[in-house]
């Protein structure tokens, strides 16, 4: 064994082959800062300096390290934060802190190597866009982090530090910020589970005992239902605990396991043809959603879920006009088959829970969305009383919908916890994250849409197909009822079911699928009777915040200048729009305890922060609430045993804690007025700072109060614009889910330009413009931080994203981050964020979520540039060089 | 699911590969950590020789390497990324195995992990090779080794000495590895030619995404211009064969023509002669004709 020097730390290394350096620095060490994440040299989340070289260490065995100095991000900040770590902490250059790590160490040697060669001066977009090419970020902080770079090598860090807008940013820059992956209790095991080879597939025997014979092996479990059941590749059939990962992986090998394989339907294709098994006879035993929504009543057909067509308006009087049309062949007719491609999450932290039972009192640790619901859905599933059950979240590597409900990651680590008598944790590979922890639906989509000359829309039909495996209830047809109106809309989703992972929600479920389709038929509509297609929005678009949106968008330079046909060289410009929205929700069940403690203000909540900022606009609207700064605060969250909150989804986080905030502000203030020992000084500058001082400790607990009647959309809710079903579908949501619709619809508006290189077949955006309507801003860098994320994410999926599946052996084949494409930095374009701060004056604090709305239009905004730059319409994202390729042939087929 | 059967005993030098394959279950076999010397060494015939073990980073900062063999030094910056250009090796790089998503997946037996067929040629085919002349469809994925063929390299290994790399790399049928190397023998060293006064040369890779992606196609001009004319060519293509392509028909196209866009249309048409592709492969065609018009534009507008 030899050494090498860690952090200024003489430390052993390990010689076995298969050691590799990141294993000895987490394992080893405990130095969590440094992340693993794709395991293949990919993201860049492991990156540590070795011999002062940015290197990553999932790939480094560790002998070849020996020898050698090691700094790692918690070495960089022992003399006090280097000036990239103060930068990043004050352009916000950072979400939810998983990638955070290796991109402060990458930009410490990027720094020094920046100064020994060009002194103090800021490096271009370009040049940092190539050096950090080897780092991704899934929440897209992509737009701060050149930012903090240039202005960090220009020197504006190098005295002093400057506030961070982030409350735990300093946890995250250093590596201290733990993740339920970093967690390591004494004695803890590690969990595998034993996946299906089949799509379709009886298991006849299930022997464990081979496994749980092995030395080391702590405990074996089957996690099949009764029906001995797998319906995809990679289904979990069995779960194993151990001491290390290597004697877990031996007995996953040891089970003995015999199918009998079943006819399996993979894909939709497949499952809608002739002969094709059915899977679930009348829908009996799906068993995931696919939706947010509750399970809504439908017919099935074989593999064939639908029609579900609730949401539309006067269906058969739309159906007419828009057969009349074509019969006439009126030219006016907009008709198309569009289809969008499944996105998978790809959340940094992968799935990961840690459980552990003191008695029958269960705690688990879980990278989740939702510490409330979960540890509720926990005792179900686990049959303990709510009071037994414990969820804590302290920092969360990334959700986008994936980790909103009860995982396999969170059963098999309670199930193996249960049976060895030891904390067990169960963390997903890559290759696991990326097949079967969820993604996006895909959907196909058949439009067509009958404008008249003057702008407005006769008829809507749109019909989604969702391709979502083994999961049901995606809703997207449905969405296109709630924007603009229309004599008459035809609305109609449907599932096709088949063996193949599932489905599950993704930031807007169903949002950018429909609006691909609705805003590309618009956009299509507008060019035929010649009218801006912003202003054909505007016109048929009934809500007052998004005509302002439309307003700023054609006031743009960049839209009053477009319009040149489609040229003939290499390159081509053009110029696209699109809306989206998404629904306004409340959680009603929201509670905000406040307490003073020591003079202190303590807020705690039953909510997480997923990298969305919760933490600090918890303690920015009660710092602007008692004329504290943020840091004064303590907040507590993360934890399912302090007062109920919302999930992190639906975009319903702030819209659900900053009134309740609010209300428990108001109590606080009479309760600590009527116990101080003391006034304020008269004319103090800081009075409640002097209230809470002369307080003794004491707590209140605020609710969710319902928002002002008056509001400017004339509807008390969203909903009710859907008439009679939308007020139903409201009622549900509220009794079965305690959320509420609001009045009003979080809204963007984007314009984006593209470049298109058509003989490399490549699209860039060029610069884009995102306008967005989400009431008062509760932190505006973090508003924005949120906004540029969400572009970027769905940048990648219309571009680059493609979930690819071998359609004979329903493996899924894009499982590590090299096959699944995800946006760099250099694919960030300099994006201008607007906000319309009006419009939701009727909510308690006047903020709604972004987290949904910002990502809806993008697609559609791409498409719709690509259409001005090339005169043909892309029908299929992602809009990849052979898809480009493909619709260049059409546009010279058009040509002639 | 369990991992299919491993393959043989395995050479290692930055590791940047192997490990990732061996953490995933796809190599499983032994493991010959390698010492070799790095560094460059001029030849008494005005050549150089680089050591296998030479970072790739190193070559692609190196100022005689950019002087004197354009291509080879365009490439080294262009591919992976920083993190792995600083660990991997020049070795390493020709010798790494493909990036077939059904290789790299351990639970889906393969030609090239000793099992029978070719499940990409049946099943997924959106990155097989355009030039199908093996069993297996997946592209060689060694960019150096497409910029070597370009600067006539030679390779010394620990059994054999001065062997060209085209005959090196073989021609793509082993089914244990990308490179026809006999059992036990290892890359030793580069040796390029003496510097080819006046030489230009590109490389340019097709890709979705800014940096950090596998080529779709790549390839490498070295030309000489003399006069006008294209005296000296060598167009060499990755990813579309099952080893870096060598395009014979459209350096012929341009040889003794001159630079004009009449030649560089020739060239880029002739450059997919012979090409095979699967149907859902047949992009890469227009990738590659991009590419060499590209590429031959670029280094005819270079003074």
């Amino acid at each position: 064994m030899s050494t090498a020097t860690v952090n200024g730390r003489s430390v052993e290394m390990p010689d076995g082959d298969d050691v590799l350096l990141i294993d000895v620095l987490r394992d080893g060490l405990g130095l969590t800062g440094t992340k693993q994440v794709c395991g293949a040299g990919v993201c860049g989340a492991c990156t540590v300096l070795v011999g002062g070289e940015a290197v990553v260490s999932c790939l480094m065995p560790a002998k070849a390290a020996a020898g050698k100095t090691i700094t790692t991000v918690e070495g960089l900040g022992i003399d006090g934060l280097h000036p990239v770590q103060r930068a990043f902490m004050a352009q916000d250059a950072l979400q939810c802190g998983f990638c955070t790590p290796g991109f402060i160490v990458e930009a410490k040697a990027f720094y020094d190597e920046w100064r020994a060669a060009r002194g103090v001066s800021a490096p271009s977009r370009d040049e940092i866009g190539a050096a950090f090419c080897g780092h991704l970020c899934r929440c897209g902080a992509y737009d701060n982090i050149y930012r903090a770079v240039a202005d960090a090598c220009a020197g504006v860090y190098d005295q002093k530090a400057r506030e961070a807008p982030r409350l735990e940013a300093h946890d995250k820059v250093t590596g201290a910020a733990v993740y339920t992956l970093d967690i390591r209790h004494e004695r803890q095991l590690e969990g595998l589970i034993l996946r299906s080879p089949y799509p379709r597939a009886r298991v006849v025997t299930l022997d464990l005992a081979p496994a749980g014979a092995l030395p080391g092996v702590k405990a074996a479990v089957s996690l099949l239902d009764a029906e001995m059941r797998v319906s995809f590749v990679g289904e979990a059939v069995a779960a194993v605990a151990a001491i290390d990962r290597e004697t877990a992986e031996r007995a996953l090998a040891a089970i003995v396991v015999r199918y009998e394989t079943l006819p399996a339907a993979i894909g939709p294709e497949a499952a809608l043809a002739a002969g094709a098994p059915v899977l679930f006879p009348k829908g009996k035993g799906v068993k995931h959603n696919a939706g947010e929504g509750g399970n809504s009543p439908a017919g099935w057909s074989g593999n064939l879920r639908g029609p579900v067509s609730a949401f539309s308006l006067r269906r058969k009087s739309a159906q007419k006009t828009i057969a009349a049309a074509r019969a006439a062949g009126d030219p006016l007719l907009v008709e198309g088959v569009f289809r969008t491609s499944a996105q998978q999450h790809n959340s940094l932290e992968p799935h990961v829970a840690v459980a552990r039972f003191e008695g029958a009192d269960l705690t688990v640790e879980v990278s989740t969305q939702g510490v409330s619901a979960l540890a509720a859905a926990i005792a179900r599933r686990f049959k303990l009383a709510p009071a037994q059950v414990r969820v804590l979240a302290r920092h969360v590597g990334g959700g986008f919908g994936s980790k909103g409900a009860l995982g396999m990651e969170t059963i098999a680590a309670v199930t193996l916890a249960k049976a060895a008598g030891a904390p067990v944790r169960v963390a997903y590979s890559r290759h696991e994250e990326l097949s079967v922890a969820g993604y996006r639906p895909a959907v196909n989509l058949k439009l067509a849409l009958l404008p008249s000359r003057d702008g407005a829309v006769k008829a809507l039909s749109l019909t989604a197909w969702s391709d979502a495996g083994v999961a049901a209830n995606n809703t997207v047809a449905g969405l296109a009822r709630l924007i603009y109106t229309a004599q008459a809309k035809e609305l109609v989703d449907y599932d096709v079911l088949s063996d193949l992972p599932p489905g599950s929600p993704f930031r807007g479920p169903g949002g950018p699928p429909m609006a691909f389709a609705l805003e590309q038929g618009i956009d299509e509509a507008a060019r035929r009777i010649g009218m801006d297609p912003l202003l054909m929005r505007k016109r048929m678009d009934n809500n007052p915040a998004r005509a302002k949106l439309y307003d700023w968008a054609m006031g743009l330079d960049v839209w009053k200048s477009r319009g040149a046909p489609p040229g003939q060289g290499r390159y081509r410009r053009g110029v696209g729009a699109a809306a989206g929205y998404w629904l306004y929700l409340w959680q009603t069940d929201t509670k905000a305890e406040l307490a003073v403690s020591n003079g202190r203000l303590v807020a705690s909540l039953a909510v997480q922060d997923i990298g969305t900022g919760t933490r600090t606009i918890i303690a920015e609207t009660l710092a602007r609430e008692f004329g504290l700064d943020a840091a004064d605060i303590e907040v507590r969250l993360g934890d399912s045993r302090l007062p109920p909150g919302p999930g992190s989804g639906g975009s319903r986080v702030t819209a659900s804690i900053v009134p309740a905030l609010l209300d428990a502000a108001n109590r606080l203030k009479s309760r600590v007025q009527g116990a101080a020992k003391r006034a304020p000084a008269p004319g103090s500058n800081a009075p409640w700072r002097e209230w809470l001082a002369a307080s003794p400790d004491l707590a209140v607990t605020g609710g969710r109060p319902e928002d002002d009647r008056r509001n400017i959309y004339g509807h008390g809710s969203l909903l009710h614009e859907a008439g009679i079903v939308g007020r139903i579908f409201g009622f549900m949501l509220r009794r079965n889910q305690k959320m509420s619709a609001g009045a009003g619809a979080p809204s963007s508006v984007q314009v984006v330009e593209v470049e298109i290189d058509t003989w490399l077949a490549r699209v860039r955006v060029v610069r884009a413009w995102s306008g967005i309507s989400v009431g008062k801003l509760a932190s505006a860098p973090l508003a924005r931080n949120q906004a540029a994320g969400a572009f970027i994410q769905s940048l990648g999926h219309a571009l680059y994203e493609a979930r690819e599946v071998d359609p004979h052996s329903g493996h899924v084949l894009s499982v590590n981050l090299d096959d699944y494409r995800t946006p760099g930095i250099a694919d960030m374009p300099p994006l201008d964020v607007h906000f319309e701060e009006s419009g939701f004056d009727h909510v308690p604090g006047g903020s709604v979520g972004i987290g949904e709305v910002a990502a809806v239009p993008t697609p559609a905004a791409i498409a719709n540039a690509i259409r001005d730059a090339l005169g043909v319409r892309p029908h299929e994202i992602p809009i990849r060089p052979d898809r480009l390729l493909a619709l260049m042939k059409e546009a010279v087929h058009d040509a002639r | 699911m369990t991992p299919v059967d491993p393959v043989a005993a395995e050479f290692r030098a930055g590791g940047t590969d192997l490990s990732e394959r061996r953490r995933s279950g796809v190599s499983r076999g032994a493991v010959l950590d390698i010492e070799a010397p790095a560094g460059m060494v001029q030849e008494p015939t005005g050549g150089l020789r680089i050591g296998a073990l030479t970072r790739i980073a190193a070559l692609a900062a190196d100022s005689g390497i950019a002087r004197d063999y354009p291509a080879l030094a365009a490439a080294a910056a262009a591919l992976a990324t920083p993190q792995i250009r600083r660990v991997a090796t020049l070795g390493g790089n020709i010798a790494q195995r493909n990036r077939c998503w059904y290789f790299r997946n351990p639970y889906i037996a393969c030609l090239k992990k000793g099992g029978e067929g070719c499940p990409a040629r049946e099943g997924n085919a959106l990155y097989t090779v355009a030039f199908d002349t093996a069993p297996c469809v997946a592209p060689h994925p060694s960019t150096l080794a497409t910029a070597l063929i370009a600067c006539d390299a030679r390779l010394d290994t620990n059994q054999r000495r001065d062997v060209p790399i085209i005959e090196a790399l073989g021609d793509g049928r082993c089914s244990t590895a990308e490179i026809a190397l006999a059992p036990g023998e290892l890359i030793a060293a580069v040796v390029l030619p003496a510097p080819i006064a006046g030489e230009r040369a590109a490389y340019k890779r097709a890709v979705g995404r800014a940096h950090a992606e596998w080529p779709l196609v790549e390839l490498v001009v070295s030309v000489t211009i003399e006069a006008g004319v294209f005296t000296r060519l060598r167009l060499v293509a990755g990813g579309v064969a099952p080893t870096p392509l060598r395009l014979p028909a459209a350096e012929a196209a341009a040889s003794g023509q001159p630079t004009s866009a009449d030649t560089i249309a020739a060239a880029a048409a002739a450059a997919l002669a012979g090409a095979n592709p699967l149907p859902q492969a047949r992009y890469k065609l227009d990738l590659l004709h991009g590419l060499v018009r590209d590429l031959l534009e670029t280094v005819s507008q270079r003074g």
